[in-house]
């Protein structure tokens, strides 16, 4: 008995070594890379680490004069489109969570193909109506968008924290003299606080990353940091150096805020609750 | 009539609104221009009505159904490697070994990258140059492989390539829902058993097993739609290339849609990825009902 439980603990070592190198190899290369000087990248065996460390790949990316621009567009549009989701999605997940509808899985459906349907499909006809409202170099189809792609994680996650608080929570906050409404986001929104907070770092995430629409959608003042990112890949010469360090500065606002998530998710689940 | 309104209609209202608005015009829209012969760069011919002309093409031509395979070669390749990957992931965290929290958290990190930085990344790491698989290959005497050509520019493994870039990202994920089922199973069944006397490869295949298959499919039809959209990794690594040899629906359309300027026929694909996504949709939402 004793010696399985050798071999198992080994098993389990040999698999959790390979995803963590599996996991982490990719990212620390570009880490490394962001860190080297334009004349190690192209060194023959690749150096692991950075011969020489330099921040200069960093300094390159942030003068480039568009970079401003576009962190602050990416900022603006994850921003506002994550507002607009959380304001639409938590009534609706709330109503989903409590009322009881006729068409309920007709809903529940049109939510989840919202979810499910490839960007591409709305892509054409959102550029389209775009270009008929003459509205190709503004925010408002690039935010529309993003709040389209994240509503349904909004309305389909906020609606499980609600379902586990008890209803007789705002039975009693109505009982009191409180409207429906009020008991709602005086009471029940409080309660499920920390689960908004993981929705709404989930959308933001979903808005950050995305590029499809940001691709056709944007114009040369209304770019996001995926695009900066696109445009230096598809230069013909691709100086590797200042491509790592842009990778870099993308990912690392939703690394953090996505390992906050998961906390909140864990907390989420267990906080809200009646005694 | 004392008909009284559900008040949970108000709460839901605009939100469906703002749903059906966004999502079922352009839809409509598409299925309209899917009609019509509209090409943008010749202003001059107009939008004109062709009935199923654009359909019909779309049917006949053997490029179609080949890209039909390719994206099928791509959706069952990733979605079978993060599966099997994912549940073997997933039964290792759920031990709780010492420190399975934070290499939680790591294994996580890839899916929260957005997917034009994992393309980038990838793009990287295997350049042929530069890149560290192809060195690493030619160090323990695969340099073969990389030889004639680049690893992207291979039609033949170009699209292994593209399916290994997605697993990096999408492992977590599928680990994340199988791990949240394992968590979930009574642990009264596990204790009967050891009552019993089972091993742990009989508790494995007679208990976790049969009570994780709900979850495992809804791991693979959730993947199987969600992996349809590929779009951003195939963009940056090989654009498509070489040849068509990583060209998938989604980006056959963009291709159509935004080069060749071609309204009316991309549009007709779109209604094809359309009826796709229903359909898969339907399956799963059979699955998670039942």
């Amino acid at each position: 008995m004793k010696r399985k439980n050798w071999k198992i603990k080994f098993l389990i070592g040999i698999i959790i070594t390979i995803a963590l190198i599996w996991t982490i190899v990719p990212i620390f290369w570009i880490l490394s890379t962001s860190f080297k000087m334009p004349t190690e990248q192209f060194t023959i065996p690749p150096t692991l680490f950075p011969r020489e460390f330099t921040l200069q790949n960093y300094i390159n990316f942030f003068t480039r004069s568009d970079l401003v621009r576009k962190f602050f567009n990416s900022i603006f549009v994850t921003t506002t489109s994550t507002i607009i989701s959380l304001i639409l999605g938590i009534p609706g997940a709330y109503a989903l969570a409590r009322f009881n509808f006729k068409h309920a899985n007709l809903l529940s459906f049109i939510i989840l193909l919202a979810r499910m349907m490839p960007p591409i499909v709305m892509v054409v006809p959102f550029f389209m109506i775009t270009r008929f409202l003459n509205l190709s170099d503004s925010y408002i189809p690039i935010i529309i968008a993003s709040s389209f792609l994240s509503t349904p994680f909004a309305v389909w996650m906020m609606r499980g924290f609600f379902a586990e608080v008890p209803e007789s929570i705002e039975e009693a906050a109505m009982i009191d003299g409180c409207t429906r409404f009020q008991a709602l986001y005086k009471v029940v929104l409080p309660l499920v606080l920390p689960g908004t907070g993981a929705t709404a770092i989930l959308c933001a995430i979903i808005a950050w990353n995305q590029f499809l629409f940001a691709l056709i959608l944007t114009g040369p003042s209304t770019g996001t940091l995926p695009i900066l990112v696109s445009m230096f890949i598809t230069e013909k010469n691709i100086d590797w150096g200042i491509m790592s360090a842009a990778a870099i500065v993308t990912v690392i606002p939703m690394i953090i805020f996505g390992l906050l998530v998961q906390n909140n998710l864990v907390r989420g689940l267990t906080v809200g609750s009646l005694r | 009539m004392n008909k009284k309104i559900n008040p949970g209609v108000f709460y839901l209202l605009p939100v469906m609104l703002f749903i059906i608005l966004i999502f079922l015009i352009p839809l409509i829209y598409s299925l309209g221009t899917s009609f019509t012969r509209w090409l943008l760069l010749r202003p001059d011919l107009g939008v004109k009505f062709i009935g199923l002309t654009n359909y019909i093409r779309l049917f006949k031509d053997i490029f179609t159904w080949q890209t039909l395979g390719r994206t099928f070669y791509f959706v069952f390749g990733a979605v079978s490697i993060e599966t099997i990957v994912g549940f073997i992931l997933a039964l290792t965290l759920n031990t709780e070994f010492k420190g399975w929290k934070v290499v939680q958290s790591i294994i996580l990190v890839p899916f929260m990258m957005a997917p034009i930085v994992v393309g980038f990344t990838w793009k990287f790491i295997l350049d042929d140059n530069f890149g560290l698989i192809p060195y690493m290959l030619k160090a323990i005497g695969l340099g073969n492989i990389t030889k004639d050509v680049p690893l992207l520019a291979n039609p033949k493994m170009a699209m292994p390539m593209i399916i290994i870039a997605d697993a990096w990202e999408y492992i977590p994920v599928v680990t994340l829902i199988i791990l949240a089922g394992l968590k979930s199973l009574p642990i009264e069944l596990y204790e009967a058993a050891n009552v019993d006397g089972a091993t742990s490869f009989q508790k494995f295949k007679y208990i976790t097993l049969p009570m994780l298959r709900p979850v495992i499919l809804v791991a693979v039809v959730m993947r199987t739609l969600t992996s349809l959209q590929v779009f951003d990794s195939i963009y940056v690594m090989t654009g498509g290339g070489p040849g068509s040899a990583t060209e998938t629906l989604s980006f056959y359309t963009y291709r159509e849609a935004f080069i060749s300027y071609d309204i009316g026929f991309s549009s007709a694909l779109n209604v094809l990825i359309i009826l796709l996504a229903m359909i898969f949709t339907i399956i799963y939402m059979k699955i998670i009902r039942g």
